[in-house]
């Protein structure tokens, strides 16, 4: 389903600072040794794949790679090196809210955030309300979001990104949206989501939700697999690790 | 074949999209004003009367044997599209990097939904545009001009000087991209290049040298095909209008190849 073939992803540190005439200037004469220090590996020959119906779990420190892997996956960044195979429909919950634009009111944000995830007007058309429904916000519709709550933008937005079914749902933590009943409410959305049979990608810090999901672990450092497999030993040994 | 399929599904795929974006763009610009979408009419009928007086009453331009008002209007309508929906175009792409960060969308999809929006603009100033072809029968100006059969060529002409917009777009959002100083010097450059196109003058006033090399200015080509159909009621030879569409097509061509070849570096600027 997602297979992930030695994936490394560079990126370049000293990008903002090339952006000046002194900075160019002296690029001239710098050695290239130098800039190289500027280059970061955000991935380093990450290689593993999900099977159909796979509930993969991401874990590792802050900066350790798990965003950068799954906007890879998503293909909103092309590899430096290596290469992402997936097969099948993929519903990218990476940032709730994409393009919601304040100044728009919560009916036209649906239309233009579903369009975005790459949904059809016909399937908007049919689900709106359902999303209505979810968002708990009927009474709000026609008000422009830049006077919503930040929960409340929250909530429109998990209600849009998860109207569909996908092949392949990608998540990274956005479970705990809004006020202690929504958190309730999104939480089982979620699991009827994930245990519906779909692949899932899942980036999480919450130990408790990998152990409670994941059929797999794989457990990133420093943008390289430090190790994969078994949920319950792999978590252990990050916690471990990480605490101990 | 396949890949021009490909383009096309691809494009179709994505159409509601694009229309949502360029509905989220009419939304923002009319919103909490009264006239709303009317001052996309009226904008251009404001501008184009004050145009009128100021070249025609103050500065006494003319040109000889036509209806200089109309001869302004069209150089008027036609270069502020070009120049409004390529500076859109532009920037649309740095503009939404917040977006293109988060979702995989189709980058292209920025400059495209910009230059069809400005569209619109361009369509609704038309309006107002054949109004005062229709005045000149009444006596607005010194001369007539005719509606004629030529007039259903104009929507092939606008369609080139669409594409060659497009693809300007393109190439420029791309640039942008990786040199912000693109920006303040395409502004430059889009004010030298309003004064070296016969908008409001008429290329007869030039040195004969500069009337030769005014045949490499694309825009000149569209806005004098436009005025032969509009000013003398003559059709464009079908050497001027092939010409035309390979202007568009080569610059679409020119503006798509840089992009695609590009597009997976935008990431790495952000």
């Amino acid at each position: 389903m997602i297979k992930i073939d030695n994936v490394s992803m560079k990126f370049n540190l000293g990008i903002e600072k090339d952006f000046s005439m002194k900075q160019a200037f002296i690029n001239l004469f710098a050695n290239r040794k130098k800039r190289k220090k500027d280059e970061f590996w955000a991935l380093k020959d990450v290689d593993f794949h999900v099977d159909k119906g796979e509930v993969v779990g991401l874990i590792g420190s802050n900066g350790a790679g798990k965003s950068t892997l799954l906007k890879v996956v998503s293909g909103v960044m092309k590899p430096t090196k290596g290469k992402v195979v997936v097969n099948g429909v993929i519903s990218p919950m990476i940032e709730l809210g994409a393009g919601f634009d304040p100044d728009l009111t919560a009916r036209e944000n649906i239309y233009l955030n579903g369009a975005i995830l790459g949904y059809s007007k016909k399937f908007l058309d049919e689900k709106f309300d359902e999303i209505v429904e979810f968002s708990e916000l009927r009474e709000f519709l026609d008000v422009p979001i830049k006077n919503f709550s930040s929960g409340m933008t929250a909530k429109l937005a998990f209600s849009i990104a998860t109207i569909v079914n996908p092949e392949i749902l990608i998540v990274d933590e956005i479970l705990s949206v809004g006020d202690i009943k929504f958190q309730e409410k999104s939480k089982n959305k979620m699991m009827e989501m994930i245990k519906g049979g779909t692949t899932v990608l899942y980036v999480s810090h919450s130990l408790q939700s990998i152990k409670d999901l994941c059929t797999k672990v794989v457990w990133l450092e420093h943008g390289k697999v430090i190790k994969m497999g078994n949920t319950k030993e792999v978590c252990d040994q990050y916690y471990k690790e990480q605490l101990g | 074949m396949t890949k021009i399929k490909g383009i096309f599904s691809n494009f179709k795929r994505y159409w509601f999209l694009m229309t949502q974006l360029i509905g989220r763009d009419f939304k923002v610009k009319y919103k909490r004003s009264v006239l709303g979408i009317l001052w996309s009419l009226l904008n251009p009928i404001l501008t184009m009367t004050v145009m009128a007086v100021v070249f025609s009453q103050m500065f006494r331009f003319k040109v000889e044997g036509v209806n200089y008002i109309v001869y302004l209007m069209t150089g008027i309508i036609m270069f502020n599209y070009f120049s409004a929906a390529s500076n859109a175009g532009m920037t649309s792409v740095v503009e939404n990097f917040t977006l293109i960060n988060k979702v995989y969308i189709p980058k292209y999809i920025f400059p495209m939904a910009k230059c069809l929006f400005v569209g619109i603009d361009f369509l609704l100033t038309l309006i107002p545009w054949l109004a005062i072809i229709g005045l000149s029968y009444v006596g607005l100006g010194q001369y007539t001009c005719h509606f004629n059969v030529y007039f259903l060529i104009l929507p092939y002409i606008f369609l080139c000087m669409f594409l060659f917009t497009v693809g300007m777009s393109l190439l420029l959002s791309c640039l942008s991209v990786f040199l912000r100083d693109v920006w303040h010097i395409y502004g430059i450059i889009l004010t030298l290049w309003n004064y070296l196109t016969p908008v409001f003058y008429s290329i007869e006033i030039l040195p004969p040298k500069l009337q030769t090399l005014m045949n490499f200015n694309p825009m000149y080509q569209f806005l004098t095909a436009a005025r032969s159909i509009v000013l003398y009621g003559q059709r464009p030879s079908f050497t001027t209008l092939s010409i035309l569409g390979l202007i568009g097509v080569g610059m679409l061509a020119i503006g798509s190849f840089v992009f695609r070849k590009k597009q997976d570096k935008f990431i790495y600027y952000i």
